[in-house]
């Protein structure tokens, strides 16, 4: 019976962050949520006070998710340049095939509050934390403490201009030049652009 | 209202009360001037989606009538306050930009214009490059037009550097995301008046992509 409990709270935090990622955070009602889970509105009110808290909890799952399927992926992955770009290759798939999922994550967890805005922010820093994990050390180039965020933010830029745009399909297409942004901060043009030539090839 | 965002900006100008000759278009631009301004503090200070119509009508001055001859909603009102301040951060980054003459020092003086002028206007900053997210997909639109008003600061990289026409088209678009990636994490941790200390890395960020982290440094530690 717990599994049970389990499965229909799960269902909603899945159905939130599809429906938001479809309509739209502002415009989302418990009632869609309940609808596109299967589930009634006694359930939902159970699990969650109303619909931010329920879209907090959403968000921070997925959050996970994503990040334990990336780990999967990469850990274990050397050097550190394939690991970087098996990681945005994972990224960039679970993007492009659950589209909704992307523009909750990137782009309309901005309406949803500070609190929210705070659950992005660490979701960030996670990734910068990873991106920088297995970076061989290279000590004659002083490099900027912030390096990782220029990386993440130039990846996310492109991102979330593609998302807004409504192309989160065609993301992979993308995948030479986010490669290129990702890698161009460490690692100067030359060998980013070599990186972004081998991967156009590859795709 | 807006003590804790740090309003710098001078006090508007209001028509004096009682009798007064002074022209309806004039009284009427003050009011608008009076409410976009309104509207940059009081969303900074409550967020998007928790502030009121009644909220920007007692910050500003002005009656509910008179908000509704100017705008049809909050909406509208937040995209007109986003087009005058998206505006007037442009031309200040573009004149400082057109003060310079080779690329490097063009793109510094356009930065450090843009991180001063974001330093001195905490509620701006937060409207530009924050707030903008919880008001829909109008508002997502004038942000990506705003970030596009900033390529040619980027893209003259393109002639500057080496190699400069062999990097991906999207070049200027990712230098312009990690220069805002930077810039966002100090306002989300409450440090949007330090920002002109940013610079070193902001113009890392706008260099290395065209030139290289070694020659990147280089150029900034010229002065």
């Amino acid at each position: 019976m717990a599994t049970d409990i389990e499965s229909r709270r799960d269902a909603l935090l899945k159905a939130m962050v599809r429906v938001v990622g479809r309509k739209g955070y502002e415009a989302t009602s418990v009632a869609d949520v309940i609808e596109e889970a299967g589930t009634s509105r006694t359930t939902f009110y159970k699990h969650f006070d109303d619909k931010h808290d329920c879209f907090l909890a959403a968000y921070e799952r997925m959050v996970d998710e994503v990040f334990a399927t990336i780990v999967a992926e990469c850990d274990g992955e050397r050097p550190w340049v394939s690991r970087v770009r098996k990681g945005l290759a994972t990224l960039i798939e679970i993007f492009s095939l659950e589209p909704e999922l992307a523009r909750t994550a990137v782009v309309e967890v901005a309406a949803a509050g500070a609190d929210a805005r705070k659950l992005h922010w660490d979701a960030m820093n996670r990734f910068k934390g990873y991106l920088e994990a297995g970076r061989e050390a290279e000590p004659e180039k002083e490099l900027p403490e912030q390096i990782s965020v220029m990386a993440v933010g130039a990846v996310s830029g492109l991102i979330f201009d593609e998302l807004v745009a409504g192309r989160a399909e065609q993301l992979p297409e993308l995948m030479p030049d986010l490669l290129f942004a990702m890698l161009v901060p460490y690692l100067g043009p030359a060998v980013a652009s070599e990186e972004m030539r081998r991967a156009a090839q590859a795709a | 209202m807006a003590a804790k965002t740090g309003r710098q900006r001078p006090e508007r100008w209001r028509p004096p009360r009682g009798r007064h000759r002074i022209p309806a278009e004039v009284i009427a631009r003050s009011q608008r001037e009076r409410l976009l301004d309104a509207a940059v503090d009081v969303i900074a200070e409550k967020g998007y989606a928790t502030t009121t119509i009644a909220d920007l009508t007692k910050e500003a001055g002005i009656s509910r009538t008179t908000f509704y001859e100017m705008f049809e909603d909050k909406e509208a009102c937040f995209l007109a306050a986003y087009d005058a301040a998206a505006d007037v951060l442009a031309r200040r980054v573009a004149s400082a930009f057109e003060s310079e003459q080779e690329w490097p020092a063009r793109a510094r003086a356009g930065l450090e214009a843009l991180l001063e002028s974001l330093a001195a206007e905490p509620a701006v900053a937060r409207l530009a490059l924050v707030d903008f997210g919880a008001a829909g997909p109008a508002a997502q639109r004038r942000y990506r037009a705003a970030l596009q008003r900033m390529t040619p600061l980027f893209d003259e990289g393109r002639d500057f550097a080496p190699e400069g026409r062999s990097l991906p088209a999207n070049t200027s678009r990712m230098a312009i995301g990690a220069v805002v990636g930077l810039i966002v994490d100090e306002i989300e941790a409450g440090r949007t008046e330090r920002l002109p200390e940013l610079l070193p890395e902001v113009l890392f960020a706008t260099l290395s992509p065209y030139l290289g982290p070694a020659l990147a440094a280089r150029e900034i530690g010229k002065r």
